[in-house]
């Protein structure tokens, strides 16, 4: 009796240990997953293909950007195509990179986390994917890329004023400096 | 639904509102605006498409949208729609000729589906003017007794002065906190 006893005792204790150890093998393989996942992500936006993708995009509709206050209704139009555009190319890039991937199960896994643990989302890759979808952002960035634009076009055509100026003097001055000094190496 | 909209909605944050505001064309929409935000109101121009500002208001983030509201404008409010939790409706308290324009847009807004779960408030708007009617003339006007399907108030105002502007928010704002708490 007193040995039957404590033999079911043990195995109650062994059958509880490996209850979980299982649980825990499960989520940590979970974590494994996502962990993984969320490491793509990062990798294939800072990825030349991500960056490229985004500055087509921009190259495409900035010209209908102006740096006003109030905004134009092409502006959310432009912004949906964006999300739309980014959502599929993350997409398809983890399923490359992921055989098996699948976006709703991901997205499934994240709203698990979030009711799990409430901060599991912190962390900058989460900063930037909501950046995405901030309008104001968004439009910052096409204001910022058109400046930079602009920006580049009037640095040149300063460049090309500037050198007319210096041109009768240092262009005249150049030949016949340089043919001075060449007889006099000579 | 994609991942971005998912983990917009995810991360929504208590402390932060999306507020809309809508109403006719001359109702003082970004008026208000601007005025609730302390910045100059003298060179105000129709709205042609929308205006966005981020406000701290109590402890709380505002996402105020102003969206133009002339009638060829009107079939692009649906846009905005989205993740509403407050709904301003913007009157002319002394645009008698439109007052029936202006309901009729109201209700068709209280049918969006996507609108449902929004607070409204209504603010009778120019109460400076001399020809203005009162709050009490609008709320007949536009049969808010009528409305079981969302929580309002209507409040008279005005723009300019900036008069009953922040009753009104901190309102909307109070309305609107305590429907997410309870939903929490």
């Amino acid at each position: 009796m007193a040995a039957n006893e404590s033999g079911d005792g043990d195995q109650v204790e062994l059958m509880d240990f490996q209850e979980e150890e299982l649980a825990s093998s499960v989520s940590n393989l979970d974590d494994t997953k996502f962990d993984t996942t969320i490491g793509h992500i990062e990798d294939i936006i800072m990825e030349d293909g991500f960056q490229k993708m985004q500055g087509d995009f921009m190259e495409q509709h900035y010209h209908h950007f102006d740096d006003d206050e109030e905004n134009k209704f092409i502006y959310t139009d432009i912004h949906k195509q964006y999300l739309s555009l980014v959502e599929k190319y993350l997409e398809e890039q983890l399923v490359a990179r992921m055989p098996g991937f699948t976006m709703e199960a991901f997205s499934t896994q994240l709203e698990t986390r979030k009711k799990k643990k409430k901060d599991s989302l912190e962390g900058e890759i989460f900063e930037i994917l909501l950046t995405f979808t901030d309008f104001l952002a968004f439009k910052e960035m096409f204001l910022d890329y058109k400046a930079e634009k602009e920006g580049r076009t009037v640095d040149l055509s300063d460049g090309f004023i500037v050198t007319p100026y210096h041109e009768p003097s240092t262009s005249n001055d150049k030949p016949s400096s340089s043919t001075s000094e060449a007889p006099g190496k000579n | 639904m994609g991942l971005l909209t998912i983990l917009k909605k995810m991360k929504q944050k208590e402390k932060e509102m999306r507020l809309l505001m809508l109403g006719l064309d001359n109702a003082g929409k970004t008026t208000i605006l601007k005025k609730f935000n302390g910045e100059d109101i003298n060179t105000i121009s129709p709205t042609l498409g929308f205006n966005i500002k981020t406000l701290e208001h109590k402890g709380f983030k505002l996402n105020v949208w102003d969206v133009g509201g002339q009638k060829s404008l009107r079939s692009y409010w649906r846009n905005y729609f989205e993740s509403t939790d407050g709904l301003i409706w913007v009157v002319d308290s002394a645009d008698k000729r439109r007052l029936l324009d202006c309901r009729e847009e109201l209700r068709g807004l209280l049918k969006e589906e996507r609108l449902a779960g929004a607070t409204l408030l209504v603010f009778a708007n120019k109460q400076d003017l001399p020809g203005a009617l009162p709050a009490e003339e609008i709320r007949r006007n536009l049969g808010l007794d009528d409305i079981k399907t969302h929580h309002w108030m209507i409040i008279g105002c005005s723009a300019v002065t900036g008069e009953n502007l922040l009753y009104g928010i901190d309102w909307l704002i109070d309305d609107i906190a305590s429907r997410i708490f309870t939903m929490d």
